[in-house]
């Protein structure tokens, strides 16, 4: 499979066979006699380049190209002209048309192909660029702009999302005064596709929770719900998404949490680092999936770090992946630092294999202070 | 790379799944299984023997398969499953929904 497809247009058989051996050594190619054929093969599989002759039996070079015109999905498919017409009427004809380029018989082959990359490489650059663009702004919006600020409490969040990356979210709410949902997740795919379908989720997941607050608060009773909506509702079909729901009572010092195959959280407590053990299915394969909430006190001097697959894939110097084990040893190793999230992930990319994480980063990092400090006390810590 | 598909009878084929299913290949192997689906395939073995990458935009094209197919009362049954692959179904908790054994022939055994 080339990158690129390219439709080939041209009557003349021998021309048309020798592009198409030319240029197959680099892209697809597909072949049409005259315009007709070539709007058979459009309608089949839209091509990223059109090359056509403009005199052609049928249907010729000048009505193919406002057939593409006139159509919304193929009006921006790049378009040569290639033609043994000289004469500077044809010529300026075709520059009317609004085609990228033309070419005129007989031409030099090198010519040719070097023309070509060039309008691919121009086009994939618009497109990368906005994609870019569309993909950044949906990173922005798959995160919260600020952080629960709770007494005797720290919460650290770093987010890195790559251009390539896929759907991480991050997202909370105060459900009720001093209780609060955390939402992390990861909807699978990569790239702005992901991304698009993380953005749709996140919504999805959001109204679910205010529309059950009235009756529940069960992170387990919300996933279910989740869980069904995305079995039941066409346009979520191709969605499947890791979801670690949890909620928050900091006055209790409680976590309640029901996940979804997302990345198991860690717990480092004062008698050292646990794995938060107990998880369900995914969501959106099962319509049956049955999910459960667990409860995790969280003692003075201890944190809950989640995260997501972007760290535990990170590949080590040793050729082998972080894992879970890579991740409870890194944050043990940042523990009780000022910054532990950024010294974990330096810890993590001191022993990587490349300088830089491979895909999207993204880390809570829930720290109850050691002391209970009093209300009014002049000494009390600021609260980031 | 593309994937290699040997049917075993009518309904029933083995996609030998290679080194890795990522988000490189995985648009391929959706393609390919669409094919088999079209062509009346219900039940689909995958062999994991050597793979050694599968990332979440692999595994999601195995859920895509497994819903298209569970509706014709079709089965995803994964064969030989390498220890990269076991951590992946061990987090997502998938192995509810794909049935997991050691060989690609214990997995004809019970299929067929």
């Amino acid at each position: 499979m080339a990158e690129h497809s390219i439709l080939v247009v041209e009557d003349e058989h021998t021309l048309r066979r020798l592009l198409e051996y030319r240029l197959s050594k680099l892209y697809d190619v597909r072949t049409a006699a005259n315009g007709e054929e070539a709007l058979e093969q459009i309608a089949e599989n839209i091509p990223d380049l059109i090359i056509s002759d403009i005199m052609m039996p049928k249907m010729d070079g000048f009505a193919l190209q406002s057939a593409v015109q006139s159509q919304h999905e193929t009006k921006a498919i790049p378009f040569i002209f290639l033609t043994a017409k000289a004469d500077e009427q044809s010529r300026l004809k075709g520059m009317r048309t609004g085609v990228d380029d033309y070419i005129t018989k007989p031409f030099d082959i090198e010519q040719l192909l070097i023309r070509v990359q060039r309008l691919l490489e121009r086009t994939k650059m618009f497109q990368t660029q906005l994609d870019a663009k569309i993909g950044q702004d949906f990173s922005q919006r798959l995160m919260p702009k600020s952080l629960p600020q709770v007494p005797n409490y720290s919460v650290f969040f770093h987010n890195n999302p790559r251009e390539h990356g896929g759907g991480d979210l991050f997202d909370w709410m105060e459900a009720a005064p001093g209780t609060y949902f955390l939402t992390i997740g990861d909807v699978m795919g990569k790239g702005l596709q992901a991304k698009f379908y993380a953005f749709s989720f996140l919504g999805y997941v959001r109204s679910t929770i205010h529309a059950m607050l009235r009756t529940t608060q069960s992170p387990a009773e919300i996933m279910t719900r989740v869980n069904h909506v995305l079995m039941d509702d066409p346009p979520m079909q191709e969605t499947f998404a890791s979801l670690l729901l949890v909620r928050w009572e900091p006055e209790a010092h409680r976590l309640t949490y029901a996940n979804a195959g997302h990345c198991r959280p860690l717990l480092i407590t004062p008698d050292g680092p646990e794995i938060v053990e107990y998880s369900d299915m995914i969501l959106g394969l099962d319509r049956n999936a049955e999910f459960k909430d667990t409860e995790v006190e969280l003692p003075a001097d201890s944190a809950l770090i989640a995260y997501t697959d972007g760290l535990t894939e990170q590949v080590l110097q040793s050729g082998q992946i972080a894992g879970e084990q890579g991740i409870v040893d890194a944050s043990m190793r940042a523990y009780g630092r000022d910054a532990p999230i950024d010294a974990m992930l330096d810890d993590v990319l001191n022993r990587s294999e490349e300088d830089e994480f491979g895909d999207d980063i993204l880390v809570l990092w829930l720290q109850r202070e050691p002391l209970e400090i009093d209300w009014f006390s002049p000494f009390a810590a600021d609260v980031k | 790379m593309s994937f290699t598909v040997e049917p075993c009878n009518q309904e029933t084929v083995i996609v030998r799944i290679g080194k890795a299913l990522d988000f490189r290949n995985a648009a391929e192997f959706k393609s390919t299984c669409q094919t088999q689906v079209r062509s009346g395939a219900r039940n689909f073995i995958l062999d994991f023997s050597e793979t050694g990458i599968l990332d979440s935009t692999g595994l999601g094209s195995i859920f895509s398969l497994y819903r298209q197919v569970s509706p014709l009362e079709g089965q995803v049954v994964f064969a030989a499953v390498s220890r990269p692959v076991q951590v992946v179904v061990q987090l997502t908790r998938t192995y509810k929904v794909f049935r997991q054994f050691p060989s690609v022939e214990a997995a004809e055994e019970a299929l067929l």
